[in-house]
């Protein structure tokens, strides 16, 4: 009987070894065909990410030309709990971005990303933007805040940020405008 | 019982790769599922790693803004574009620090190192993000395999680094030594070394491992058992703690210490990913002190179980092996034959599915599953389609290589979706290219005439006169010069009186009116020097103001000319760019599309490969499982206890 397990033992050391072999598979140099393979995927990756890169300008450029471009960012600085839920921009009254949050990018914004909600044109002059937030802060209380903003757009891009703060009074975010040029 | 020795040696070697690398080793699970042990921490750029940072250019909060939402491609490709548009500069070094580590997350390995080489190599690079750049290179050599350079660069790191990359970075060189066998120096790095908790519980199993591969058994066992005594509700080092417990089951064993064996297998999770293992081991532990009813409990479980699994596939055999140990021989044969037709159905069933990745529906309806549920390029499967196959890709995706194959392929078809999108934004910006150039080709008669019908010359030119004639009339005093229209009437009038009596003069009976004029014009001068003052400023203060206005004119007129002019130039750059780009989207589209189905093939390949070696392998245990039954026969009728 005990002929078999010998037998037996040897496929399932096989099996269990195999943890073995993958764990260490990340130190192994690959075949020279995956290689190959692996490093056109690399290139191709590389390759795209360049391009991206130039499709991005371009648009921009072509869209968004620098002398009538203005660029809408949302940023938060809250100590408190806060999960916002909605941005809502209006230009002139127009509505130009409503923009609904994952957790993914609340999460982002509360590590200090900030948002380019809105890239936009703009003719020289006086505008008026008009901007909303909605969330939820602590005890489940619905918030709804907004701001407005005399824009005095001249010749070159211009930026505003729209940070959401409890700065000046706690447990109570708003928006606080800054203007960049 | 030698053979049992073989399989706790097979198992604990399995068990003697660092902690990182384990992580994709004998799980079932996909990498989804399995955020464990250092190859998570490893291979992702941790954003936690990245300093707080005042923001003094919105573009770089708008990259770190798609970093930290995790959509790493969007990141690089901002960053790149924002750096090439000088936007970056007041954050330059720290960008170029997260562009290293960016592409290190899209396993860019070439461009990470090169980026953190290039940040190394200028001198002027500050302290912490030299530190940085050091860490995150030695991340890179060593996903590379390059674990002597990995090591030189992680020890370069001159001690500012967060808490938790200084743990994750004093794990690495000891991964690093024990994959090249020296375990005594990772013992040196590792022992009493003390770090944020889940750090400390992952440097204890790796120093367990490295004591039990330095034949230092006795402390090896004693530093697993603290991690398999672990109390807590983590998920992650819960699944550390199976780990640790099953390692140090089967190292026990080796020991020849059953018992201890099976204490230590019994606290490994039923359910986890380590389960199968443990309960094959626990089966192990009690038929080496002999008890085989009670190795049943564990094996029989086992029975019950998804046959793809090794160790299930093993306890095919254990039980009737068992049950003939007890002299069972009739359950052992049902056993026995019950395992054959086992072996049998799972082959036919691996036949159908190599068949079904060879037709390309395995990876087809793999990726659609999970297509609604992906948001970047390198999410795994969260769910699998109900088909026969399909069973088996868990299976496959515990393989490292299929993981990574299938990373590649996703990735590949990624960007094949983006170019495509591209190459439809770009039909898009040539007809508008189009429009705006027939537009502009429609309104330029209209402005052509309003432009000509204004003269900035001659507007400066009346402007320069003013100004003139305001600073001669300040030079010499002259009220005159800003009298009022009424004023100069009064004055036109006292100059035709003035004029009138001196027609008359002599003549005494004009004395009372010219007595009343010289009265008329003192009054004037008077009143004339009196405002004077106010008159200069407000003059002065006019001037000012056409001077605003005549510049504003010039400048919109200078405008309007620059745009006449620049607007079809300024379209016709941008149409070459369009033209240019144009040809790359198709040809890269071209070459990702031959890359992808070259990436189908191999991963088919992989998969097929895989099934094929797992047929073997039960082709081996049916004839075991035969042979055993012949064996039984054969000594029933010979007469042979």
């Amino acid at each position: 009987m005990r002929a078999w397990i010998k037998a037996t033992a040897v496929p399932a050391i096989m099996l269990l070894a195999l943890a073995t072999s993958r764990a260490e598979e990340q130190a192994e140099q690959p075949t020279p065909e995956r290689s190959a393979l692996d490093a056109e995927v690399q290139g191709l990756r590389r390759e795209v990410v360049d391009l991206n890169r130039d499709l991005f300008m371009l648009e921009e450029d072509l869209l968004f030309p620098a002398s009538t471009q203005i660029a809408v960012f949302v940023s938060m600085d809250v100590g408190t709990f806060f999960d916002l839920d909605s941005v809502q921009i209006r230009i002139d009254g127009k509505e130009v971005s409503n923009y609904l949050y994952t957790a993914r990018e609340r999460e982002a914004l509360l590590r200090g990303g900030v948002q380019r909600i809105w890239l936009g044109n703009m003719k020289a002059g006086e505008h008026e933007l008009v901007a909303f937030f909605t969330g939820q802060g602590t005890h489940e209380r619905d918030y709804k805040r907004g701001t407005t903003l005399a824009i005095d757009k001249g010749v070159g891009a211009k930026y505003v940020e729209l940070r959401i703060s409890d700065r000046l009074r706690k447990l109570q975010p708003e928006f606080v405008v800054k203007v960049w040029e | 019982m030698a053979s049992r020795l073989n399989i706790v040696l097979a198992v604990l070697a399995a068990w003697a790769a660092p902690v990182a690398g384990s992580a994709t080793a004998g799980d079932s699970v996909p990498v989804a599922t399995a955020p464990e042990l250092g190859a998570a921490r490893i291979n992702t750029l941790d954003p936690a790693g990245l300093p707080a940072v005042k923001i003094q250019d919105l573009h770089y909060g708008d990259v770190l803004f798609h970093f930290y939402a995790r959509d790493h491609f969007e990141a690089l490709v901002r960053l790149s574009a924002y750096r090439e548009q000088r936007h970056l500069n007041p954050h330059a070094r720290d960008a170029e620090l997260l562009r290293g580590g960016l592409y290190l997350s899209l396993g860019q390995h070439r461009e990470a190192r090169e980026t953190f080489e290039r940040l190394l190599a200028d001198t002027t690079t500050p302290a912490q993000v030299r530190d940085r750049a050091w860490f995150y290179l030695g991340k890179v050599l060593y996903a590379t395999g390059h674990f002597d350079q990995s090591e030189r660069a992680l020890r370069a790191v001159s001690g500012g680094l967060q808490i938790e990359l200084e743990s994750e970075r004093r794990l690495l060189i000891a991964q690093g030594l024990m994959y090249r066998g020296q375990f005594d120096a990772a013992i040196a790095e590792l022992d009493g070394w003390q770090g944020p908790d889940n750090w400390t519980a992952y440097g204890r199993f790796n120093l367990g491992v490295a004591l039990v591969r330095a034949n230092r058994a006795e402390r090896g066992h004693a530093m697993l058992e603290q991690v398999g005594l672990l109390q807590t509700t983590d998920p992650e080092l819960r699944s550390l703690r199976d780990k640790a417990n099953l390692a140090l089951g089967y190292a026990l064993l080796q020991a020849g210490q059953p018992v201890a064996a099976r204490t230590a297998l019994d606290r490994v999770r039923l359910e986890g990913p380590q389960a199968n293992k443990a309960l094959l081991g626990a089966g192990w532990a009690d038929a080496a002190g002999g008890d085989y009813q009670q190795a049943l409990v564990p094996w029989v479980e086992l029975h019950g179980r998804d046959l793809l699994d090794a160790a299930v596939q093993e306890s095919y055999l254990a039980v009737p092996y068992a049950y003939a140990e007890l002299s069972a021989i009739g359950q052992a044969v049902g056993y026995y034959e019950q395992a054959i037709e086992a072996y049998d159905a799972e082959r036919i069933r691996i036949e159908e599915s190599i068949a079904a990745i060879r037709s390309g529906r395995l990876l087809t309806a793999a990726l659609a599953a999970d297509r609604g549920a992906r948001s970047d390029w390198f999410a795994q499967l969260t769910s699998l389609p109900d088909a026969p196959e399909s069973r088996y890709l868990y299976h496959l995706l515990a393989g490292h290589e299929f993981q990574e194959g299938l990373k590649s392929y996703r990735s590949l078809e990624s960007m094949a979706q983006n170019l495509d999108g591209w190459s439809t934004s770009l039909g898009a910006f040539s007809d508008m290219l189009g429009a705006r150039a027939s537009a502009f080709a429609g309104k330029l008669p209209a402005a052509d005439r309003r432009l000509a019908m204004v003269d900035v010359a001659d507007i400066n030119r009346r402007r320069d006169e003013l100004r003139a004639q305001l600073e001669a009339a300040l030079r010499d005093r002259d009220t005159t010069a800003l009298a009022t229209e009424a004023e100069r009437q009064w004055l036109a009038m006292l100059a035709g009186v003035d004029a009138e009596l001196a027609a008359h003069a002599g003549d005494t009976s004009f004395d009372e009116a010219r007595e009343k004029a010289r009265l008329t014009r003192g009054v004037l001068t008077w009143n004339l020097d009196a405002v004077w003052k106010t008159r200069v400023w407000q003059a002065q203060r006019a001037m000012r103001e056409l001077d605003a206005v005549v510049y504003d004119a010039r400048t919109r007129h200078a405008g309007a000319v620059k745009a006449r002019k620049g607007t079809p130039e300024r379209a016709a750059a941008l149409a070459v760019r369009v033209d240019a780009v144009s040809p790359r989207v198709t040809g890269l589209a071209v070459r990702v599309a031959a890359t992808k189905e070259a990436q189908g093939r191999r991963l088919a390949d992989i998969a097929i490969n895989e099934l094929e070696e797992q047929r073997r392998r039960l082709d081996e245990y049916s004839v075991q499982a035969r042979y055993a039954i012949a064996t039984i026969y054969d000594r029933a009728s010979s007469g042979a206890p």
